[in-house]
């Protein structure tokens, strides 16, 4: 207890992600699942929960704002308004009630994308509640990514799968959206089927990719790769020097290399 | 004033031909349209349930889009459209307690009051482009050609958003006129088509459907034209079944009267998109010349 | 929020030499930058890599003697968290062809090519199905796609970046199947970046001689687990995924080969025994052992599980003393520590800086030796900024960059970090940042071949979790693009060995015996038990009130 006092010219400091209250640092009182815990002011709800001596299992993840595992739910005194945040990415303020919602069930239909195709009425067939929707926005209200929800739900609505993979492209499917959501929609989910029927069938396919996959199917470059394997250090080091720099300003697929054997 | 125009989700999906043949004809009477960059399903239904405010929230907010992009008003095409939008437009206007409520519930958009105006397509023509206009670049005229004008419940009901006043309706008339067809007015033209019936209590909505027909056939129409996607559904997609099992006397020729538009302004196909209307549509206008 | 009043106080002295330091920046003048004796001297006393001091050599094992970072010889030298003698082995719980240990990109695409060959999957992993390092990768994922570009190239810019040190079989077959990685990835649907002729848009990166880095918007990694955890999941037929129940040891049958896993459900703490005719260890990096109390950037999770498990059962490392140090991790404020500050902001211009606001050091120095210098400014000469959440950093002068180089460039050239600062109330256009170096990447790891056999039949390989691929220096891009290839590679290759008839005999935990007795020969006395799982952040405090502490207090007494 006593030892920064014992040992006054070391300063503590703080290792990895646990975090420490140093001098002359104030605490401020936040309210975890309703019950007050003293933690320092400056940490995120995450870090602030561990310091008051939670030990997480559910309700983290990447810790960096993108995995979508800390959906936090929190209210202000004095402010009917519910407030979303991540925990990772949150920092806490004082009186602020607070409770995790690190899973909300969410139905997903069933597909194998190889069997249907890129159609605004494939999508409505797996999901028909998309048409539930009220437009009340409360999916986006939630959003701790500032997805514009009912953006892509209505992008949807009109058929327009394009945009709805546009306008949905951030999401991390922390599920805020359907624990929300007046229609009883899974936004997520049909969101990332309409990414990948974007992705798969309407995106144009890359050409000069699938004649690289051609040719090295067929072999092209198995005997190179063979050598190199076999190479000694001084004959790579050598090669490695001499490697042609492709110029910065080139646009993809317009450059012509002089050395162009081990093309 | 600046005009937004808001398309709606089926004019986007299964009525492309309705908002093609649309938006090419504005832009060939070098009207200026411009769409709204963000919107949502207008609601589609009215609701009628005094204190289902939720309802109302989908139109308001897509007013608000348009107020955001600096409207005066909003045209839309689709009838439904319309309503929804004009009957939130007027709850917003007029009904104090329900307008304060929904700019409460939406406290992350601008309070809105009614300040814009819904217009029909129809209407906006009239007013914002007048028939004299269309007449004059009119390049095809529809000679010899009598259309029914079917409007549907939507665009009339209830009086206070009806386009015209109930029971002296002209603007379709005016409308075909100026496209030189000769417009029929029949006994039934502002029945109901069957609605949603066409999916709960389908014999009822086709029975529906097949009396209009064959009350605008006894006036003498060759084709029908209407602005509601459902009404197109229930008119023209089912007339395989209503000639079976309905008896309609024959086949009629039903299209959305912006692809008249776009046909007597000279358009091509891709304007007019007929590739997506029954193919008695086609035929209907080979066999008057007027297309190819 | 934003900086504490004591920070604004401490940025007046940046602010005070700032107008020299851009005037001699007009001019291209630059801190000097160390000769190569000099830098040698500063990595062999401030790189973690090169320090004697928190390295050893490891007591046990197949690479007993093998000098390695404490946090890492410690790991190898622990024991099992559970008692031989009392598992029951022959009471199976899951009975599978394949068993993949970890669902980030390494497992998923494996588990995904043994379905593929018609294998029935059991694929488990620790956290939520995802929450892996493969999520966090932004900057993107290597190819040889373009014309211009060969796997000649791609091998020789991975084994020049490596210094030589790479296994030549890896490099080749990562340059080798790297394209047909990314058309798989294009046909499952992930969303490349693309020209509108659907030509895939690739940049340069450090060490590159072509342009080879492709994609997805700054979020390539969870672009790619997104996609895959989408497929995994639509083959649910074939595939069980079973979360939060993590390996904790392997089996190994009585004639030598591997027969699946114990798992352990961390939610109800039970234990069960998996039978597979073959397994794959894909369980990633090891960040989280912090090693030397360095931040990290990696997920939850990174605990090192995979080698432990391999290493007790006899497989080797290949590499393992070897960790990547990024030098501008973020040390302020606490919600983004760890985070990764790109190289570009020095290459832009911006100085790095002590707590007075003098330079100490030229601001492009090889990653290695920039990470040595920052830590000798902290630990050496003390002149490091203590934040307010206890921690050493160093200024990163971006404000200098609009200055340099106009009004918007740090918004136009930076605009993720940009906002990920702003949210916190500091307007990097404006105001330093503090930074410190940080953990990124386990370079070494389980030793395998180019088919991601180890040397136990039956036991596979891919992903962070392995070493060799990249050698002791890892090129940016090439570890998505390795857990894509050997994750598709490992899937194969145990479907292959399983499709030829395999009979798993009676599973044993003979080798957990063995090396425990080897641990007590070697006198390890008290071996951690391991894997250890998830870090814990609890306070010294909060631990010392703990039950299990108290207890041990009052048995000791
Ligand atoms: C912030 C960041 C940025 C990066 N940027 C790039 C980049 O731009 N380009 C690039 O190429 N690389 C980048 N990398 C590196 C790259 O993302 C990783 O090396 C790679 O994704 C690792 O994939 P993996 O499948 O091997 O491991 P992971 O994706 O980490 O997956 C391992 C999985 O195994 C699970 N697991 C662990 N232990 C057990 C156990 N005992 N039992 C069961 N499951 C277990 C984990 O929970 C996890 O789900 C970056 C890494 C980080 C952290
Ligand atoms: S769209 Fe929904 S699931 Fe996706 S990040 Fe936003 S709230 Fe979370
Ligand atoms: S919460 Fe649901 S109903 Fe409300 S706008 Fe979003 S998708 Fe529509
Ligand atoms: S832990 Fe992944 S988003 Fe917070």
């Amino acid at each position: 207890m006593s030892q920064s006092e014992s040992t006054p010219k070391k300063t503590q400091i703080a290792t990895g992600d646990r975090a420490i209250l140093p001098k002359g640092a104030k605490t401020i009182p936040i309210f975890i699942m309703g019950k007050q815990y003293e933690v320092p002011e400056t940490l995120t709800i995450m870090k602030a929960m561990e310091f008051a001596g939670f030990q997480f299992l559910r309700g983290a993840g990447c810790r960096g704002g993108i995995c979508g595992a800390c959906p936090t739910v929190y209210r202000m005194p004095n402010d009917y308004k519910i407030h979303f945040g991540l925990a990772c990415q949150t920092v806490v303020e004082a009186d602020m009630y607070l409770a995790q919602i690190p899973f909300y069930p969410a139905n997903r239909a069933v597909y194998k994308l190889e069997d249907i195709e890129a159609r605004p009425d494939m999508i409505n067939a797996l999901y028909p509640e998309l048409f539930r929707c009220v437009a009340c926005n409360n999916c986006t209200k939630a959003c701790p990514m500032n997805v514009d929800v009912l953006g892509y739900i209505s992008a949807l609505k009109q058929g327009d799968i394009a945009r709805a993979a546009e306008i949905s492209f951030d999401c991390i499917q922390c599920g805020m959206c359907a624990s929300r959501c007046m229609g009883e929609i899974p936004q997520y989910h049909i969101a990332q089927l309409a990414r990948r029927m974007y992705g798969k069938y309407i995106m144009p396919k890359a050409e000069h990719l699938q004649k690289r996959v051609d040719e090295i199917n067929a072999g092209k470059y198995d005997g190179l790769l063979e050598k190199l394997q076999k190479m000694s250090h001084e004959e790579l080091e050598k090669l490695y020097k001499e490697r042609e720099r492709e110029p910065d300003l080139a646009p993809n697929g317009t450059w012509v290399p002089q050395d162009a054997q081990y093309l | 004033m600046k005009v937004t125009y808001y398309p709606g989700c089926t004019l986007k999906t299964k009525a492309r031909n309705l908002e093609d043949s649309a938006v090419a004809s504005m832009k060939a009477l070098g009207v200026e349209m411009e769409e709204l960059t963000r919107w949502n399903c207008c609601g589609a239904v009215h609701s009628l349930a005094d204190d289902d405010l939720i309802h109302q929230v989908a139109p308001v907010r897509d007013l608000i889009r348009a107020m955001e992009q600096g409207s005066d008003a909003v045209v839309t095409l689709c009838s439904m459209c319309y309503n929804s939008l004009a009957r939130a437009n007027l709850i917003m206007k007029n009904d104090e307690v329900k307008r304060k409520t929904i700019n409460d519930f939406m406290d992350e958009e601008k309070d809105y009051h009614g300040e814009l105006e819904v217009l029909h397509f129809l209407n906006f023509i009239r007013d914002h482009v007048g028939w004299d206009k269309v007449r004059e670049q009119v390049k095809v005229p529809l000679n010899d050609m009598k259309v029914a004008m079917y409007y549907g419940c939507t665009l009339v009901r209830p009086g206070n958003v009806s386009i015209e006043p109930i029971g002296d309706t002209k603007v379709m008339g005016e409308f075909l006129e100026a496209l030189g067809a000769t417009p029929v007015d029949f006994p039934m033209a502002t029945t109901c088509c069957g609605s949603y019936q066409i999916l709960g209590n389908p014999e009822a909505a086709l029975d529906v459907s097949a009396a209009i027909l064959e009350s605008a056939l006894a006036r003498g129409a060759e084709a029908v034209i209407l602005s509601c996607p459902l009404c197109e559904y229930n008119l023209a997609k089912t007339q395989g079944q209503l000639t079976e099992k309905q008896k309609l006397s024959k086949e009629v020729p039903v299209y959305y009267f912006t692809q008249l538009l776009a046909l007597a302004l000279g358009l091509d196909s891709e304007a007019c998109r007929f590739d997506l209307n029954d193919h008695n549509c086609l035929n209907f206008l080979k066999s008057k010349s007027l297309v190819a | 929020m934003g900086y504490t009043p004591e920070l604004k106080e401490l940025i007046k002295r940046v602010e005070a030499t700032r107008p020299k330091r851009l005037e001699m920046a007009r001019k291209g003048e630059n801190f000097p930058a160390l000769t190569l004796e000099e830098r040698a001297v500063v990595l062999e006393k401030f790189h973690p890599d090169y320090q004697k001091e928190g390295r050893r050599p490891v007591k046990t094992g197949p690479d007993k003697g093998l000098v390695l970072p404490e946090e890492v010889a410690m790991l190898l030298e622990s024991r099992s968290m559970l008692r031989p003698e009392h598992v029951k082995l022959d009471k199976v719980d899951f009975d599978t062809d394949v068993l993949v240990i970890g669902a980030g990109g390494a497992g998923n695409s494996a588990a995904l090519l043994a379905a593929d060959a018609g294998c029935k999957v059991i694929m488990v992993t620790k956290l939520r199905h995802g929450d892996a390092n493969t999520m966090m990768a932004e900057g993107g994922i290597q190819a040889a796609v373009h014309e211009c570009d060969s796997p000649f190239y791609h091998y020789m810019d991975t084994i020049g970046g490596g210094h030589f040190t790479n296994q030549p079989d890896l490099v080749a077959t990562l340059s080798h199947d790297a394209p047909l990685s990314i058309n798989w990835l294009e046909g499952l649907g992930m969303m490349f970046n693309k020209h509108p002729d659907g030509r895939l848009v690739s940049r340069h990166f450090g060490g590159s001689s072509r342009k080879r880095m492709n994609s997805a918007g700054d979020m390539t990694g969870a672009e790619i687990m997104r996609v895959l955890r989408d497929e995994a999941r639509s083959r649910s037929d074939q595939i069980s995924t079973i979360e939060f129940t993590p390996a904790v040891e392997l089996l190994i049958d009585e004639e030598g080969k591997c027969g699946g896993a114990i798992l352990y459900n961390m939610e109800t703490r039970e234990f069960f025994i998996c039978r597979a005719k073959a397994t794959i260890i894909a369980t990633g990096g090891n960040g989280r052992l912090h090693i030397k109390g360095f931040a990290c950037t990696n997920h939850y999770g990174a605990t090192m599980d995979g080698v432990v498990l391999c290493y007790r059962a006899g497989v080797g490392t290949t590499c393992m003393w070897s960790t990547q140090y990024h030098p501008t991790g973020v040390s302020y404020p606490e919600q983004n520590v760890g985070l990764l500050i790109t190289e570009k902001v020095r290459g832009l211009g911006a100085h790095v800086l002590n707590v007075e606001g003098e330079q100490f050091c030229f601001p492009l120095e090889p990653r290695d030796v920039e990470s040595a210098e920052i830590i000798k400014e902290a630990l050496e000469v003390g002149k490091a900024v203590l934040t307010p959440t206890g921690r050493y950093g160093v200024w990163l002068d971006s404000p200098m960059i609009d200055m340099l180089h106009g009004e918007g460039t740090v918004r136009r050239e930076l605009p993720a970090k940009f906002i990920q600062f702003e949210r916190h109330g500091i307007d990097i256009s404006k105001e330093p940042m503090l930074v410190y170096p940080t953990l990124h990447y386990q370079n070494g790891g389980i030793a395998i071949d180019g088919d991601c056999r180890t040397v136990i039949p039956g036991l596979y390989s891919a992903g962070e979790c392995t070493g060799g691929v990249h050698g002791e220096n890892r090129l940016m891009g090439n570890s998505l693009q390795d857990v894509i290839t050997f994750g598709r590679r490992a899937g194969i290759v145990a479907a292959q060995y399983v499709n030829s008839g395999v009979e798993v005999k009676k599973l044993t935990m003979d080798h957990v015996v063995k090396y425990e007795k080897e641990l007590a020969e070697a006198g390890v006395e008290n071996p951690v038990v391991a894997p250890i799982l998830l870090p814990d952040y609890s306070t010294d405090e909060v631990a010392s009130r703990r039950l299990l502490q108290v207890q041990g207090m009052l048995e000791a007494e």
